[in-house]
């Protein structure tokens, strides 16, 4: 039954991903019979972005399985080295140049994290190796991955929505419905992801009609949130937005209901995982969010990935495990069009950036393509909390 | 502000309860124990796990959580402390591998996921979670525009209690008597009977207990229990309190406490978020200039 489950995803997948390559460079008919596609992948396993990296290590290997079992690509197998970077910025530098000292792999996953990311990618693009980021949101990751410089990275690539589109996404949805007039902005100062995602806010807010009452910025090591709860309240905001990471967005949930807050939470990536709905239990009901991915979505290429998923962990899969295994569905596609020599690293390397900025294909996230700035086009999905651990898919909005 | 000074109050309770455990092994043994807060971390996991994967209701299950956490005491002594004794061993070394087991239990937690070794244990790897709802009625009350919920109520009267009970049985009873004597000098206690070996193993266990206590509490009230909240919300915080009370200093770790809670509650709202640790730990610096052995501390001198 499973392995029939997986046969039809794959088989579906790659259907959909050969149909999709619309400039597709000529190739996709070399044989790669008996060689190996070695990928690797820097994913935060532990640590504060263990919250996410195992998420997307699942999603990644789970791809991999898949298409293996059934011919993988052109026939050569992928293989996928993961390395846990501790969710800490020098020792995910320290993994990543290992990983590209090898010498043999022809692309990167990750790394998890928007911090570490801004150490790992400029190293990525100076050994021209493609990296496809599968879960980093804040801003400066693609194209300019050598912030403050402005020019362009040519193979930093992302499959995660950015948080520059999935906060605004978000308050477009809620302010035309509800028309918020104040709010209150609660922010990690310590945290690249958070700190990107309040100047988002900040910079959004004000062409909604909503006034931002306060900036209450605390440490994401923070252990009782009742302080700056207290704080934000006495402002009697309408809204609260919270970019943080981890359970924070919980746990400030929890707090602010406890003291009688009544209003709405808004947020963004950090709200998206079901972990965090199911910490912040009744207390997140109805907090709302951007997301790159939603659970019940129907259409094929999501519920063959939930299916698979459910049968290989027994769990349900959330946002970073869809990013992640699209990650590998974006690679394979890419991969079975570049016309892989296996005999020259760097030339492969360079075929395969060229193919992967032309990949068209279904995913779980939905339609997949980049933008000529490397980033995600893709359907955002505004969710809600539904108080017990899941989500509830509030509205849709296509890429513009 | 009102309100701000009851936060204040509560997060001061947990950060004592913390300390006491802490500065007791220091007390008596003079090595710090960098894995107290581990043992924290566990209090809390052991807990939930009854609690959320085997069905026990809480209170029993809060018992064998401390009852635990003091036997990790006592492998904490065996493991890490009692061997570097026998030798000789600088504290320094004790420091090191009180580190490593710390390293160890939180490994042991956030490696944890269905399927794997200790699933029984943990399944939630490095993610946070909470008791499911209803484990302890937690009634909340609104009086005057102020918060007070039960939990929080319960951990003000528990620390206070326990802390009462701790100065009591050290100044009153025979082993405190026993205890403090190990405090002041190993060899003259050796000499004059008391199982220096048994006391230490006696210390661990108690701190420990008193650790594991103030984790569960700490999870309950904070609604945050996973691998990393003794060593990134309570480790450093824990220290800076105990050198302040005054090193090995009970009743300055208990103050300790409360000042830290009410400094850093203060310096949020009075100047802001970004400041909020700097002005904390400038207090705590301003407080050791003024008087270096801590608000508590009578043993500076001997030491030195």
């Amino acid at each position: 039954m499973r392995s029939a489950a997986r046969g039809i995803t794959i088989a579906l997948a790659l259907a959909l991903a050969a149909c999709g390559g619309t400039t597709s460079t000529g190739g996709g008919t070399a044989s790669y019979q008996g060689k190996t596609i070695q990928l690797g992948a820097i994913l935060s396993l532990t640590g504060a972005g263990g919250v996410y990296g195992p998420s997307s290590k699942k999603g990644a290997d789970l791809a991999v399985e898949t298409i293996n079992n059934s011919g993988g690509v052109n026939g050569a197998k992928l293989a996928l080295d993961t390395r846990d970077d501790g969710s800490d910025k020098a020792q995910s530098a320290q993994v990543a140049q290992t990983l590209i000292q090898q010498g043999n792999l022809l692309a990167l996953l990750g790394p998890t994290l928007s911090n570490s990311a801004v150490a790992v990618h400029p190293l990525a693009e100076s050994f021209k190796i493609p990296i496809l980021a599968v879960s980093t949101t804040g801003i400066h990751i693609v194209p300019d991955c050598n912030f403050p410089k402005t020019d362009p990275c040519r193979y930093v690539f992302r499959d995660s929505l950015g948080e520059e589109t999935a906060i605004p996404t978000n308050i477009k949805i809620y302010a035309a419905k509800a028309h918020p007039k104040t709010g209150v902005l609660m922010v990690a100062n310590d945290d690249k992801f958070s700190k990107d995602g309040g100047t988002i806010v900040t910079k959004t807010v004000d062409q909604y009609g909503i006034t931002l009452l306060d900036t209450i910025q605390f440490s994401k090591t923070t252990a009782d949130f009742a302080t700056p709860v207290t704080q934000a309240l006495s402002k009697k905001p309408e809204v609260i937005f919270i970019t943080s990471l981890g359970g924070i967005p919980a746990k400030i949930m929890i707090e602010a209901r406890k003291q009688g807050f009544t209003g709405q939470f808004l947020g963004g990536n950090g709200f998206n995982t079901a972990v965090v709905s199911k910490q912040a239990g009744t207390a997140g009901q109805g907090a709302e969010s951007g997301s790159a991915w939603y659970l019940d979505n129907t259409f094929p290429s999501n519920a063959e990935f939930v299916k698979a998923y459910r049968a290989k962990y027994s769990s349900d899969p959330d946002q970073f495990a869809a990013q992640g295994y699209a990650a590998i569905l974006i690679l394979a596609d890419a991969a079975k069009r570049a016309n892989l020599t296996f005999s020259d690293v760097a030339g492969d390397r360079s075929k395969l950036r060229d193919a992967m900025e032309t990949v068209n294909i279904q995913t779980p996230l939905g339609p997949f393509q980049f933008t000529s700035a490397h980033d995600v086009k893709q359907t955002v999905w505004v969710i809600l909390m539904d108080g017990k651990g899941g989500f509830n898919l509030l509205a849709s909005v296509n890429p513009s | 502000m009102t309100q701000q000074v009851l936060n204040a109050i509560f997060i001061g309770s947990i950060y004592a309860l913390f300390a006491v455990g802490y500065t007791l092994v220091f007390g008596v043994l003079d090595v710090l124990n960098l894995a107290h807060s581990a043992v924290f971390m566990l209090g809390a996991v052991i807990t939930y796990s009854l609690v959320a994967l085997h069905g026990m209701p809480f209170l029993p299950a809060a018992v064998i959580a401390i009852l635990v956490c003091g036997l990790l005491g006592l492998l904490i002594e065996f493991v890490a402390l009692r061997p570097l004794r026998r030798r000789n061993a600088p504290p320094i070394s004790a420091l090191i591998s009180t580190i490593g087991l710390a390293l160890i239990f939180v490994a042991i937690v956030e490696q944890a996921t269905p399927g794997t070794l200790f699933s029984w244990l943990w399944q939630d790897g490095a993610n946070s979670v909470r008791f499911p709802a209803g484990t302890v009625p937690n009634p909340t009350y609104h009086l005057a525009g102020l918060t007070i919920e039960g939990t929080k109520l319960g951990i003000l009267v528990t620390s206070v209690v326990l802390m009462l009970v701790l100065g009591y049985v050290i100044r009153f009873t025979q082993i405190g008597r026993a205890l403090r004597a190990v405090a002041e000098n190993r060899r003259a206690a050796t000499l004059l009977g008391i199982n220096v070996d048994r006391i230490f193993a006696s210390t661990l266990f108690l701190s420990s207990a008193l650790g594991g206590l103030a984790g569960l509490l700490f999870g309950l009230a904070i609604s945050d229990i996973g691998p990393y909240i003794g060593r990134d919300q309570v480790e450093l915080k824990g220290l800076a309190v105990i050198v302040l009370g005054g090193m090995g200093s009970i009743p300055g770790a208990v103050l300790g406490g409360y000042l830290l809670g009410l400094i850093e509650v203060l310096a949020f709202v009075r100047f802001g978020s970004n400041v909020e640790a700097g002005v904390a730990f400038a207090a705590l610096f301003l407080v050791l200039v003024l008087r270096p052995q801590g608000l508590f501390g009578a043993r500076l001198r001997e030491r030195l």
